[in-house]
């Protein structure tokens, strides 16, 4: 029964492999997984051959994975890390903010695959913080400078968050990233860390991460990777706020 | 607190010491530095294996932001006990590119997954592939290799083509027994394979 050589015994043996694969239909996954779970000499099949399937993604031809990709994928990451940071500072309480968050943060992962799922999560995220008290969004359109026909964006406010939601926008030029300015009307734009790019589609969402009070227009420019103290380029885009 | 712009190059080198499973407990930490280091430990692999299954670059960048991202989302679900990081993460890669793939229409699915692979990539990008050329990718390219062809084209085109048994079957006008039959006997060789190759580079 637990042999290592062909399971003769289990009619469904020859499953295994398709199975590791990922070749199985629909249907028969489910029924297999079914089987699995009460099978000791499949699941010794499957474990055997799993790990061989595990290899086979080192057998495709290497190819480097871009730096732009690399950036925006952390500049994502870094600005919902900031996120859910403040989010922890504000009340001086980091372990049972950062609990409550991750609670709702995983609660709502498998709502959508995608980019539209990450957005979905972030304005989530963003709509979630207060909960209780939910005030309703206030979305603000902004100018779109780039040469971009077809491109948009807004800034979308609740509860005190905001984040900023754009489409059909170019990339950034290579080696390059798009960085969010806040605008008081005097002295100089303060940088953020709201780094971002988009999607080749060209969709994109990034978390303010200050409060808006007193700001007058929050501004993107196009900035090398990493982000500047200082805008090195004119804005890409334009929200101004009305107080 | 304020939250440093750039992480120094200190922590970055203490981070880089780390192992991927003490990586990920920061990352379900929220700690955006040690996410970095598991993404350029793996996005290169990860990277080949979206481009090699969707054939074209930006599906495969789309494929893998969106798999780096749901790893730092869910980090909380790995589990150290199911495998590596790089095989979960590698995992999600897998799934989400097949997805990508399956959307795109079973003629784009033919040609990505028949054509041999070094004719699908661009010149420029091969440049890059000597780059990272490396041990583990030789070993299993050189076992795929051996193999024979009817055993290699099934589980080519069931792992890098995304088509189920069954496709496989009518595909290649073989019985779906067949097909299973061939997929078990390939894996098994490939798995004989890389233990000799462990067993010699112990």
């Amino acid at each position: 029964m637990s042999s290592r050589e062909p399971h003769a015994d289990c009619p469904v043996s020859v499953d295994a492999a398709p199975y590791v694969l990922g070749a199985l239909e629909d249907a028969e996954l489910q029924r297999y997984r079914e089987h699995l779970s009460a099978c000791t000499s499949c699941r010794a099949e499957v474990a055997e051959l799993q790990s061989v399937a595990d290899e086979l993604p080192a057998s495709a031809p290497p190819v480097l994975a871009s730096a732009a990709l690399r950036e925006r994928i952390l500049a994502t990451v870094r600005a919902e890390a900031a996120l859910l940071s403040a989010a922890g500072d504000e009340a001086d309480r980091p372990p049972r903010q950062v609990s409550r968050w991750r609670t709702r943060r995983f609660s709502l992962l498998g709502a959508g695959a995608g980019l539209a799922g990450a957005v979905a999560v972030l304005v989530a995220i963003l709509i979630g913080v207060g909960s209780g008290t939910s005030e309703s969004t206030k979305v603000t359109r902004g100018i779109v400078e780039a040469n971009a026909p077809g491109a948009r964006a807004s800034l979308r406010q609740s509860d005190g968050r905001a984040e900023l939601v754009v489409s059909r926008m170019p990339q950034p030029a290579l080696g390059k990233i798009y960085e969010v300015w806040l605008s008081r009307g005097k002295g100089d734009a303060q940088p953020t860390d709201a780094l971002f790019s988009v999607t080749s589609g060209g969709s994109g969402s990034v978390a303010v991460p200050h409060s808006l009070r007193g700001v007058k227009e929050v501004m993107v420019t196009s900035e090398p990777l990493g982000g500047s103290l200082h805008p090195t380029s004119q804005p890409v885009i334009r929200v101004a706020l009305s107080a | 607190m304020t939250r440093l712009r750039r992480p120094s190059a200190d922590s970055k080198d203490k981070l880089r010491k780390l192992a991927d499973e003490e990586l990920m407990q920061l990352v379900v930490g929220n700690d955006a530095d040690a996410f970095e280091i598991v993404l350029e430990r793996h996005a290169d692999v990860a990277f080949s294996l979206a481009y090699r299954i969707c054939g074209r670059r930006a599906v495969a960048e789309d494929v893998v932001q969106e798999a780096f991202l749901a790893l730092w989302r869910s980090g909380a679900r790995y589990d150290p006990r199911r495998g590596s990081v790089r095989t979960w993460a590698l995992g999600i890669v897998h799934n989400r590119a097949v997805d990508a793939l399956r959307r795109s229409g079973v003629h784009e699915r033919r040609r990505v997954s028949d054509q041999g692979v070094e004719e699908s990539l661009e010149a420029p990008e091969r440049t890059d592939a000597q780059a990272i050329d490396n041990a583990a990718s030789h070993e299993i390219r050189g076992a795929l290799g051996e193999l024979p062809q009817e055993q290699r084209r099934v589980i080519e085109l069931a792992y890098f083509g995304g088509f189920t048994h069954i496709e496989i079957a009518s595909m290649l006008d073989t019985p779906v027994g067949t097909v299973k039959g061939r997929m078990r006997l390939g894996l098994q060789k490939l798995r004989g394979h890389l233990e000799g190759w462990e067993a010699l580079s112990a």
